[in-house]
């Protein structure tokens, strides 16, 4: 199993934002995780990528992930483009894209000659003319698309993709969701987070409801042994 | 022309120490978005340490220095591990840039009150590292110790830039203090890169204070004094381009020492402050700053 997800509670204070959710992912699977907004999705995809605290055990490729430790999350292979994409504004396009590489390199020369990045940009060829532009003053979906492009340069095994499509036109909608298709059939495992349902399941193959920070449904992965589709 | 000569050189050299000071800050700032007010007390550290250790309990000069630098480095980590761990980790940094400003503030009063029981109140230098008169260049009179400390601030602010510029690493850096949480999302570990730096512009001021201090010569509470000067010379950088903080600290030496020579040495200073911060509000844009949208 590519993410295995048990008991996962996540809360802020006093809030209950996730309650003891469990579900399973296996390699080479599209999974959506639907809810409505405010149901606890980007609290769950944050916990599983060690960025809030957490209680429950998550485990990637059957290794227990520590609490709170994205470093280590990102190394194994758990890649987390956020719904506030998180980018370095004040940083190029080629920069933000090669800071993905710094899970697996400390060389920048190594980053910039990577099939990696290479990928990235076939991905998304409108980057290509725009590389030492300052990311701060790209659109919405030119910076989603970089978001996208730096999750492709850390070479994921799984990669959560938070409300990919949030506020963009739908042409840039089209060609993520074509992105995503194609990473998916290159086999890696996807875990798309997404408030519409109907546009969820365009693209994945199976569908999580999250309701009320509860797993209502989806939980369990048809390939439980793994193995990829 | 001598004596035009000589005024660039006091400026350089009053200059370099800015500039080393604001390198120093605007490193840390651009790696954990906070200013280090105790930059100047690490100097001040570097250059009474070394002269105890060396002048007043006999050390061997080298050993004394290694020692100094290695306790330098050891508060600044124990610093980070508690300090700046509830500070900043906590989530103590939620509170807000002037919450933060205090705690590098008191670290200052504290390393200033130890100084005060451990050196004493009387000025003292560290031995010089490279010793003799004063050069004599065609009438032009140059410290040994201040082309030391230009040498210096050169080095380490090219230095910096460069690999701020073309390494992997030195972008890293930059993202920590644009975004720790993008940072962290990538697999940079924005908290150990914030420790690394901090104890690298301690070592990096302190070895200033040893090379330096023949220059001007230390007190317990000299250290204050030298980080408002870097302040003033890192704000001309963004605060975050180290580089560019050493051109910005030896162009304010250079016209702090103009003023004194060519205008008034008793209001030098005053001028000097006055046009920064006329530059400060008319032409932000020299800082880094952006303009104000009318």
């Amino acid at each position: 199993m590519a993410l295995a997800v048990s008991d996962l509670s996540v809360t802020y204070g006093d809030f209950v934002a996730v309650e003891r959710a469990s579900f399973e992912v296996a390699e080479g699977e599209c999974v959506a995780i639907v809810g409505p907004n405010g149901n606890g999705k980007s609290s769950i995809a944050m916990a599983v990528a060690g960025l809030a605290d957490r209680r429950g055990t998550v485990r990637l490729f059957g290794e227990p992930a520590p609490a709170g430790d994205p470093v280590w999350t990102v190394r194994r292979g758990l890649v987390l483009v956020p719904e506030r994409r998180q980018l370095f504004p004040n940083l190029s396009v080629i920069d933000n894209i090669a800071l993905g590489c710094y899970a697996w390199t400390r060389s920048l020369k190594a980053a910039l000659r990577s099939d990696a990045v290479a990928h990235a940009l076939r991905f998304f060829p409108q980057l290509s003319t725009r590389l030492d532009q300052k990311v701060g003053t790209l659109s919405g979906g030119e910076q989603q698309m970089v978001a996208l492009a730096r999750g492709i340069a850390s070479r994921p095994r799984i990669l959560i993709i938070d409300e990919p499509c949030l506020g963009l036109a739908e042409i840039v909608s089209r060609r993520l969701y074509e992105v995503l298709a194609a990473m998916n059939r290159e086999g890696r495992t996807i875990v798309l987070i997404e408030e519409n349902p109907a546009r969820a399941l365009e693209l994945s193959h199976r569908v999580i409801r999250v309701q009320n920070g509860i797993v209502v449904d989806g939980a369990r992965s048809p390939h439980g042994g793994g193995g990829g589709r | 022309m001598t004596e035009f000569g000589n005024l660039v050189l006091s400026g350089l050299t009053s200059g370099a120490i800015y500039a080393v000071l604001a390198v120093c800050l605007a490193l840390w700032f651009r790696v954990a978005n906070m200013l280090n007010l105790a930059a100047g007390d690490f100097a001040m550290i570097g250059a009474l340490g070394v002269d105890l250790l060396a002048r007043v309990h006999g050390w061997n000069l080298g050993l004394a220095i290694v020692t100094v630098l290695a306790v330098i480095a050891l508060i600044g980590l124990v610093y980070d591990l508690i300090v700046l761990r509830i500070a900043v980790d906590w989530g103590r940094a939620r509170e807000g840039i002037v919450a933060i400003f205090f705690f590098t503030f008191a670290l200052s009063f504290v390393l200033e009150g130890v100084a005060q029981q451990v050196f004493g109140t009387v000025v003292h230098a560290a031995p010089a590292l490279w010793p003799g008169n004063a050069l004599d260049l065609h009438g032009l009179h140059v410290q040994r110790a201040g082309l030391l400390v230009i040498g210096f601030a050169v080095l380490v602010g090219a230095g910096l830039a460069l690999c701020l510029r073309f390494t992997l690493v030195g972008k890293a850096m930059a993202a920590c203090g644009e975004n720790a949480i993008g940072a962290r999302i990538v697999g940079i570990d924005s908290r150990r890169f914030r420790r690394g730096i901090f104890v690298l512009t301690a070592v990096l001021a302190g070895t200033f204070g040893i090379l330096g201090s023949p220059i001007t010569g230390f007190v317990y509470n000299s250290g204050a004094g030298l980080s408002l000067s870097g302040v003033v010379a890192a704000a001309f950088a963004g605060f975050t381009r180290p580089g560019r903080a050493v051109l910005a600290g030896l162009a304010i030496g250079l016209l702090e020492a103009f003023l004194s020579g060519y205008v008034s040495t008793a209001y030098g200073e005053t001028l000097l402050y006055g046009v920064l911060a006329a530059v400060m509000l008319f032409r932000p844009q020299l800082m880094g700053l952006p303009e104000v949208a009318h």
